[in-house]
């Protein structure tokens, strides 16, 4: 017992001198890998050496900082963790990946308030899996607007998708919006017309649910719109600002081309937000996403040196740095304090970012296959030639998302039919995520259902392996080919599968 | 199927000679299958009777064997060494020191640990003094089956030493018994560049196909029967474990579990392209490149090492560098559409990316690019070989070219070549990276199932696979399986070949 | 079989007029035809030869012709990794080029020139070995080199490692020529006492020149294209790179509107030594390749 209260008494003073303890503990030298973008490599050699200069609880960091692009950084952390840097930048969308890859370290307790507290809020969002934060936003300007050729495009054509196409076509010029092989700018006409595609993730950013209504009356009007564009001959699938040097007028693509855009236009450079079109007589503005980028720490074991890192992404994804990098590279700052600055807002690109910022929607956390699911539906509505045919494209589409919870292989499905097993109208589908099912059964003839594996049909789970709670369904003994569980009256119960053995509670 | 008697055979013309072993081929399938199980059963029959002859061996060579020889079961190669065998005794020595130590000190753990591939995933817990977050690592499920089939290799390898070691004692112990002399350590390191020379040199090779081919093979395919994936990767976030046939199940069943195909549809599609784009790789390149290599030596043309070393630089260039540059150039607002318009023989750009059938023409010719010129070298020796006197006396009897080709240039061609096409067909059905490099399988095939990444028009099975191997999931099972198949069709196909050429059946006919 | 045989044309003359005109004939034809492959085959190596003389800008263009020309591309091109890429590519084809040779010449001579009772196993298990998509095998292969400390800043070993191990399987070119050289030679050498050893050194190697180089000319050009394998094992490590991988990462898409240029230079220079090698050593290609590639 006096043991005990010697190591209580311990625990009670460290925990009253966290700062302090931390200070002299964190101080030392760490050997560390960075990986950012190859055009802010020399940048952030020069943040951290200035980090070092400044001696913040005797930190020195010697590190390798290396250029490895955004897109890829999310790849190879996958392949494996333990070669990846210490540090790493990625897009947003490749947040949930790597959360579910455990390449993610959360963020301490004041870490995260004081991102929370300084960011914007979808930025944060961004980097949140329930209630944690398992990044820091490195910038806040990861959407798309457009660009155009002045010596083209006539300022007043700037606001109708249709003008605008009328115009490239008129002078043999590519509107250069990539529909085909991208989802994150298709998006644009969903989004412009209402859609949402949005997901749920649980704890562990294993995703749950998604509310899509990209099939729907609307989703078909922007399909419309879409279709509108595709098929032009002038239309070019592609977001790179170098097709204004291979015969663009028009190209739809983020800050990251800015440069490369000014140096080919020169004077004739102009950014503006999106356009609207028009179906049915009604004009819809197009959408887009509102991203960012964002900054990990590779989870570490040595908890000093989880510490010290942590620090570092702080100090780098803080104020001064973010401010260094739109100075050097014009990257918008995710901080709030910052995006409210004069220099930030007299930036032309930032400011049509901004001005599509109205229109966009805040990218949350997606599902990784949508990417895939999604670029599809360009090609798709390039190749109809009706609206059947277009309607076919969105039906497609919603087929693919609602099956990606049913190919997960660790999903089983509970199949109900509440009035007589062979009506089928009345049969419902429940996923049964994590082994655990809530479900409400209706009053009905029947009651029952079955358990199956959504890969095998055969091989169901069913009557003869409830251990807990038997009581509560019934025994129909051999008119139960099927190995139907049906319950004895309605109400919700709780299915829970532990092994082989299948637990039912009445709520 | 008419069975042809050898006469009548002979009086086929060449192509029904092979439509009719085709035909042979296919009706024979029945019985080959039929012939399959007999084999099997045979085989196991073999084994069984080969495993009951080294056992009863094994023991009367105890049984009988002198005390060296006994001692020998125990502690490998002492036999040898009591009976002045030095050099082999000490090999055999160390090698069960090192078996036991290895068994000892890691093999046992990997080998427990392959039933389950782990039991522990890597935990995370909040360091309250540095606010915090530290993840500590356990089991490797990734390593313990890698490291669990290296060790099973392992005790594979030891079982058989032994057996040779048991052996060895009992012929030593019969030429001793002759009266003759044994072997001393010179003799065997003699031996070794001489009677057992062959041994020397494929020691080194076959270590390198062990270790580098035949255990990732074999780990691959034991991945198919878990559910190894990017978010079961066995050590950094959970382990991954054994499922079964349950990816087999989804690969193939045809029945879609809602939108999109079917796995099984959307391979089957994929197969399809595959084979219909190694067939035309295969046979433009080589009718273009045997053509070309014709043209380039025909008497009287001049400079023939300049039109050789034009084409061959689309050799020297590597492929990621030319490749992404024709890629280009075929876009829609690349040169050749921007040349056309230019040159107002179009209006608009064609689709040589966006339209299916296009793209697929479109790399097809591509690939005749990249193909010709391995064709015309390969092609370049063979025709410069064929007797000039066939086409003499061909020219003599009033031949014309097209006749002196079809009668003499192509059967000789086709049957020198005919190993060479089929290295061909099965290579371009893997032809990484012309797909890869050019299109990127686009354009996307919308009806292609949608958890198996997105699936091109253009996409082969060797590119489908390496999307699903690096796509948003990194479903590494599913690749496996995808794998296992393509070797399955491969493997068919070879075996169709085989069965129809009788020219690759028999290596020796070149000797 | 000297290119010579079909150039000399040695026979009497005893051709009319009318078949020389037709000769002649067919002659233009085919000169049109191999001048308009010529092009073909060359517009591309000259568009990325032209694209590397670019300077007034450095992404993508429309055009072929630069409006600026200069060396700045390849001036820069020095300034990045570019020369450690370029060194570790080197290093790695020259010391695969002798290892797999060494390595396949050993394998395609046992299995060409000796009988023993594993030979027809060995083959059939390796042809079906081959059919197995090696892509696959990446995910493993870097697991192997990782725990072997031979990936990231180190993977210029580990890349030799692998592209020497598994060279054993790619033994039937040069197989082929073996079986080409007759048998008979071994057996008189044998008959005199040499051992096989001595078979090998003395009467078969000089015998295989075409081969040897015909397999290190092979050997040669394999690292400096690989930008897929490479990839995997070196990712985040610029030093460990090789030329492809290195230059493949510049058509990232936040990358290639600053390096495309660079890129081109980049694959020049790359295609310099490949190209040197083979024009000097086409004829034994030639002769090499036509020697096995044919024989399975």
């Amino acid at each position: 017992m006096k043991k005990f209260l010697a190591y209580l008494l311990a625990a009670i003073m460290v925990l009253s001198m966290v700062g302090a303890a931390g200070a002299t503990e964190l101080a030392g030298t760490y050997d560390i890998t960075v990986w950012v973008a190859a055009e802010i490599v020399d940048l952030t050699k020069t943040q951290i050496e200035a980090y070092n200069q400044s001696n913040e609880l005797g930190i020195t960091f010697n590190a390798t900082v290396e250029a490895v692009s955004e897109a890829e950084a999310a790849t190879n952390m996958v392949t494996d963790v333990e070669a990846g840097g210490d540090l790493f930048c990625f897009a947003q969308d490749q947040f949930a990946r790597l959360v579910q890859a455990g390449a993610l370290a959360k963020l301490g307790v004041k870490a995260g308030e004081n991102v929370a507290a300084t960011n914007d809020p979808f930025a944060v969002a961004a980097a949140t899996v329930g209630d944690t934060l398992y990044a820091y936003p490195l910038s806040a300007d990861n959407g798309y607007f457009m660009y155009y050729d002045k010596s083209v495009i006539p300022e007043e054509h700037i606001d109708s998708l249709e003008a605008l196409i009328a115009d490239c076509e008129a002078a043999q010029k590519y509107f250069a919006f990539e529909q085909q092989t991208s989802a994150w700018y298709l998006a644009s006409f969903f989004f412009g017309t209402g859609c949402e595609s949005t997901w749920e993730t649980d704890a562990e950013g294993q995703f749950v649910s998604v509310k899509d209504t990209f099939n729907s009356p609307e989703g078909l009007i922007a399909v419309k719109g879409m279709e509108k564009l595709v098929k032009s001959p002038f239309h070019l699938s592609s977001a790179s600002g170098a097709e204004f040097s291979s015969n663009a007028a028009i190209v739809v693509t983020g800050m990251w081309d800015y440069e490369t855009i000014k140096g080919i236009l020169g004077d004739n450079m102009g950014v503006a937000d999106l356009p609207s079109f028009e179906v049915d007589g009604t004009s819809y503005h197009l959408g887009s996403f509102k991203g960012c980028k964002l900054m990990g720490v590779k989870p570490q074991v040595d908890p000093a040196r989880a510490a010290a890192l942590h620090r570092l992404a702080q100090y780098l994804t803080g104020d001064e740095c973010q401010m260094g990098r739109f100075e050097a590279r014009s990257w918008g700052p995710s901080i709030t304090a910052l995006q409210q600055s004069e220099a930030v807002k007299a930036h032309p690109g930032l400011n049509a970012l901004l001005a599509q910022a109205e229109y966009a929607v805040p990218q949350g956390q997606v599902h990784g296959s949508w990417w895939d699911i999604g670029k599809v539906i360009g090609d798709d509505v390039k190749a109809a030639t009706d609206e059947a045919g277009l309607q076919l494209a969105l039906d497609n589409y919603h087929d693919k998302i609602s099956n990606l919870f049913k190919l997960d292989t660790s999903a089983l499905l509970f199949v109900g039919a509440w009035n007589g097993w062979n009506n089928a109208d009345d049969t419902d589908t429940y996923y049964i995520k994590n082994n655990t099912l809530t479900l409400d059964v209706p009053e009905s003839d029947y009651m029952g259902g079955r358990i199956v594996n959504p890969g095998d049909w055969g091989t169901d789970k069913g009557f003869a392996q409830v251990t807990v709670g038997k009581e509560l369904i019934k025994d129909l003994g051999a008119d139960n080919p099927d190995n139907n569980i049906v319950f004895a009256e309605a109400g919700n119960y709780t299915i829970t599968i532990n092994g082989s053995d299948i637990n039912i509670i009445k709520n | 199927m008419k069975q042809y008697t050898d006469l009548e055979y002979l009086k086929l013309s060449k192509g029904q000679r092979l439509l009719y072993r085709i035909a042979g081929f296919f009706c024979s399938i029945p019985k080959k299958i039929g012939g399959l199980f007999v084999a099997l059963w045979n085989l196991i029959k073999t084994a069984g009777s080969a495993i009951g002859k080294e056992v009863s061996d094994i023991w009367s060579t105890f049984v009988n064997g002198d005390w060296k020889t006994r001692l020998s079961f125990l502690v490998m190669g002492f036999g040898n060494l009591a009976r002045g065998q030095i050099l082999r005794g000490l090999l055999f020595l160390l090698f069960e020191i090192v078996f036991i130590a290895y068994m000892i000190l890691a093999g046992g753990y990997w080998l427990s640990m392959l039933p389950s591939l782990g039991k522990v995933g890597p935990t995370e817990e909040y360091n309250i003094i540095f606010d915090t977050y530290v993840t500590t690592y356990n089991d490797n499920s990734f390593k313990i089956l890698l490291y669990g089939v290296l060790t099973i290799f392992f005790i594979i390898a030891f079982i058989y030493t032994w057996r040779v070691n048991v052996k060895q004692n009992q012929m030593a112990e019969k030429i001793l018994a002759t009266g003759k002399k044994l072997k001393s350590g010179k003799d065997d390191l003699r031996s070794l560049v001489d009677d057992q020379f062959h041994k020397t040199l494929l020691s080194l090779p076959l270590t390198g196909i062990l270790i580098f081919t035949v255990l990732p093979i074999v780990f691959m395919v034991l991945v198919a029967f878990t559910n190894y994936d990017g978010t079961h990767d066995g050590y950094y976030n959970n382990l991954f474990t054994w499922v079964g046939l349950d990816n087999f199940n989804t690969m193939l069943n045809w029945q879609s579990a809602g939108g999109g195909q079917s796995y099984a549809a959307t391979f089957g599609e994929v197969l399809s392209w595959t084979l219909m784009w190694a067939f035309f790789a295969t046979f433009t390149n080589y009718f273009l490149g045997m053509f070309v290599a014709m043209a380039i030596n025909k008497k009287g043309i001049k400079l023939k090492k300049v039109w050789r070393t034009v084409l061959v630089l689309t050799i020297a260039i590597p492929q990621f560098i030319s490749l992404l540059y024709v890629s280009k150039m075929f876009a829609k607002n690349g040169i050749i559409n921007g040349f056309l318009m230019n040159m107002g023989w179009i209006q608009q750009a064609l689709p040589f990316w966006e339209d299916p059938t296009w793209a697929r023409i479109t790399v097809i010719l591509i690939n005749i690019w990249i193909g010709i010129p391995y064709l015309m070298l390969i092609t370049t020796g063979i025709l410069m070989n064929i007797p000039q006197d066939l086409y003499e006396s061909a020219r003599i009897d009033g031949a014309n070219a097209w006749q002196q080709y079809t009668k003499i240039t192509l059967p000789y061609m086709l049957f020198v070549t005919g190993p060479y096409l089929l290295t061909s067909f099965t290579g371009n059905m893997n032809n990484f990276n012309v797909i890869y490099l050019l299109t990127g399988g686009a354009p996307t095939n919308p009806d292609a199932s949608s958890a198996a990444g997105a699936v091109g028009y253009t996409d082969l099975l060797i590119t489908w696979l390496f999307k699903i191997t690096t796509g948003a999931e990194s479903q590494y099972y599913l690749a496996s399986v995808v794998g296992i198949l393509v070797f399955v069709v491969v493997a068919l196909i070879s075996l169709v070949v085989y069965n129809v050429l009788p020219s690759i059946k028999n290596e020796e006919d070149f000797q | 079989m000297s290119t010579n045989t079909l150039q000399n044309d040695s026979r009497p003359a005893r051709r009319h007029m009318g078949l020389r005109v037709s000769r002649a004939l067919s002659n233009t034809a085919i000169y049109t035809l191999l001048i308009i492959i010529s092009i073909i085959w060359l517009i591309p190596f000259v568009c990325i030869l032209l694209q590397s003389f670019r300077v007034e800008n450095t992404h993508q263009v429309g055009y072929v012709i630069p409006q600026k020309w200069g060396l700045d591309n390849y001036v820069r091109l020095f300034q990045t990794d570019f020369p450690r890429w370029y060194l570790n590519t080197f290093i790695s084809a020259l010391i695969t080029a002798v290892l797999q040779t060494i390595i396949v010449l050993c394998m395609s001579y046992t299995l060409s020139r000796f009988r023993f009772k594993m030979r027809k196993p060995l083959m059939r298990l390796m042809l079906i070995l081959g059919m197995f998509p090696g892509m696959l095998t990446m995910i493993i292969l870097y697991r192997v080199l990782k725990d072997l400390g031979m990936t990231q800043e180190n993977s210029v070993p580990g890349l030799i490692l692998v592209y020497v191990a598994s060279s054993g399987m790619g033994y039937y070119v040069s197989k082929g020529f073996f079986d080409t050289i007759p048998k008979s030679l071994d057996e008189a050498a044998r008959v005199d006492g040499a051992t096989r050893f001595q078979v090998l050194k003395k009467i078969i190697l000089p015998l295989s020149k075409p081969i040897v180089i015909y397999t290190i000319l092979t050997a040669f050009m394999g690292p400096w294209g690989d930008f897929v394998f490479a990839r995997y094992i070196a990712f985040g490590t610029s030093k460990g790179m090789n030329v492809a991988v290195g230059l493949y990462n510049w058509l990232n898409k936040d990358q290639i509107s600053k390096f495309y240029t660079m890129f081109c230079a980049g694959g020049v220079l790359v295609a310099v030594p490949v190209t040197i090698l083979f024009m000097c050593l086409q004829k034994y290609y030639v002769e090499g390749v036509t020697g096995g590639a044919v024989k399975g």
